[in-house]
């Protein structure tokens, strides 16, 4: 009787410990996973989709919808940063070739930071990312084909790609205060907005929702065109644009979880 | 300090924090913190007992270990001086608490984990890891005791803080940041803490040596460039340090279920 009942724990303890173990692993193994794929990708035809879906008749035919409006995507990073990371690249990378744009957003970027330590983020930190990001913004200024190499190097450095990200979440943190009484109707549950601020687009690794997204391509003033590629009704990727009507500088790609970025 | 040409002056965490090192250059009379001589990514600490409290008139040293990632991921904070509230040589980290859950965030500084540890020093343990809920009377014997406590490495203590130089304003944005903060032990064991895992039963004073020495065996260990590579060896070890510690107490398990079962079947 005694020795069952002492068994009987005793499985019950090594279950409990295969759980833990088993998530453990889990968890491990996913972190593997993502730190193998690189932060931002080389470009690659969009033609990959197809063949990453080929055993999946729902994907598949959104793969091949995709393939008709775009030729090229990039992958990054799934990390929860993946729309900052993807949305920055692809921006700096469509404005080394447009001078005009270019300064505008250069001279936007310097600008935020006064605009965010008005808004109480702490001075001394807000001052160490934003000189990143100016720093960033500088390097890929000159209009020539080594500005493409610059940008993708510096974007799969750890820590200055986290930087970029880094501010642009303030950024995105700084829109979502400016107008709180605005974002306020799209915040779910009881948080105001700058609890949810501190909880969901300040901290690194918090994944991006459409609020986010809402509220960086309205501060920066930037069109983005998000396809969404789901289990969804249909064959077509439903597009999506940021702020409504605007006219998109980037494309990104979304499949639950993630954003990649597209090429037309 | 003289960190110039160790580190890689490109990579953001060691800007950051050799402008963190001239921002907390100054000593004020609530903290002060600096790192090694030889090493960025670890710092000491002093902080004054926060008064009206058991640990007013104290003054407690410590150590902050940076990761490779900061700012991305939080400081961990170590207390050397006995304290009461504490356990000493056991990281206690940034982290969430219950009513409101908040996350470490990149703007926030060393600055920031020394005035959470200061304003988390009078809250009760509640018997969470790493915590001690000491009486009244002890925790004031130990505040007294710490005004004569030495660090191997800076001196005493009690005169690293500056007397004169008035404190630093808490922010409003720092105000509400505390207001919600908690700080916790880590609990995942770490391999530069692992031989203390039975200093319960030794006595105060060994603990205090104990505590020191292995700084010492550090400060050697880490004076190779590759400081930066061995710190991130060692925050990726700690998972893994778990996942062996749990493997071992399943076959730990099996194993007394054997005996067991041979003792009572036989």
């Amino acid at each position: 009787m005694e020795e069952k009942s002492c068994k009987e724990q005793l499985t019950e303890n090594t279950d409990i410990n295969q759980d833990e173990l088993i998530l453990q692993q889990q968890r491990r193994i996913e972190m593997e996973i993502s730190e193998s794929i690189a932060l931002v990708g080389e470009k690659e035809s969009i033609k990959s989709l197809e063949r990453e879906y080929s055993e999946d008749e729902i994907y598949l035919s959104k793969a091949k919808a995709l393939g008709q409006k775009y030729s090229y995507i990039r992958r990054t990073r799934p990390d929860g940063n993946c729309f900052f990371r993807a949305f920055s690249y692809a921006y700096l990378e469509k404005l080394i070739g447009n001078k005009e744009e270019y300064e505008k957003f250069r001279e936007l970027a310097l600008k935020s930071k006064d605009s965010l330590v008005a808004l109480g983020f702490p001075q001394f930190t807000v001052e160490d990312f934003h000189d990143t990001f100016m720093d960033v913004i500088d390097k890929v200024g000159e209009d020539t084909e080594s500005s493409y190499i610059e940008l993708h190097k510096l974007f799969n450095e750890q820590g200055c790609s986290d930087y970029v990200v880094v501010y642009l979440r303030l950024i995105t943190s700084g829109q979502l205060r400016r107008e709180a009484d605005f974002y306020q109707h799209f915040i779910e549950g009881e948080r105001t907005v700058s609890e949810f601020c501190r909880q969901e687009v300040e901290p690194m690794y918090k994944e991006s929702d459409h609020i986010h997204i809402i509220a960086m391509s309205t501060a920066l003033g930037t069109g983005i065109r998000v396809r969404y590629m789901d289990r969804g009704a249909g064959t077509e990727v439903t597009a999506h644009d940021f702020p409504e009507g605007a006219t998109p500088a980037v494309h990104l790609l979304y499949r639950p979880g993630h954003y990649d970025i597209l090429y037309p | 300090m003289s960190f110039e040409g160790k580190y890689n002056a490109k990579s953001p965490a060691v800007k950051r924090l050799m402008r963190e090192a001239q921002e907390l250059h100054e000593a004020t009379e609530e903290y002060c913190a600096s790192p090694l001589e030889d090493n960025l990514f670890e710092w000491h600490f002093t902080v004054q007992g926060p008064p009206s409290t058991d640990f007013e008139g104290g003054v407690y040293h410590g150590r902050i270990l940076l990761p490779p990632e900061y700012p991305m991921k939080p400081p961990n904070i170590i207390l050397l001086t006995p304290n009461g509230r504490f356990e000493t040589n056991k990281k206690i980290c940034l982290s969430i608490s219950g009513h409101h859950p908040e996350t470490w965030q990149p703007s926030w500084s060393i600055r920031t984990a020394l005035l959470a540890l200061i304003a988390f020093m009078p809250t009760p343990g509640n018997g969470t890891i790493g915590s001690l809920d000491y009486s009244k009377e002890e925790r004031q014997k130990l505040a007294k005791k710490s005004l004569n406590w030495q660090c191997d490495i800076c001196g005493k203590v009690v005169d690293l803080l500056s007397k004169n130089t008035v404190k630093k304003p808490i922010t409003v944005e720092e105000q509400t940041m505390l207001n919600t903060i908690a700080l916790k032990a880590d609990d995942s064991p770490t391999s530069d803490m692992s031989y203390l895992v039975n200093s319960d039963t030794v006595s105060e004073n060994q603990l205090r040596q104990r505590g020191i020495e292995p700084i010492i065996n550090e400060t050697q260990d880490r004076q190779q460039p590759d400081v930066i590579v061995n710190q991130q060896v060692e925050t990726m070890s700690s998972s893994n340090d778990l996942f062996w510690s749990i493997l071992i107490a399943s076959l730990v398990s099996a194993i007394i279920l054997l005996v067991l079962r041979r003792l009572f079947l036989v």
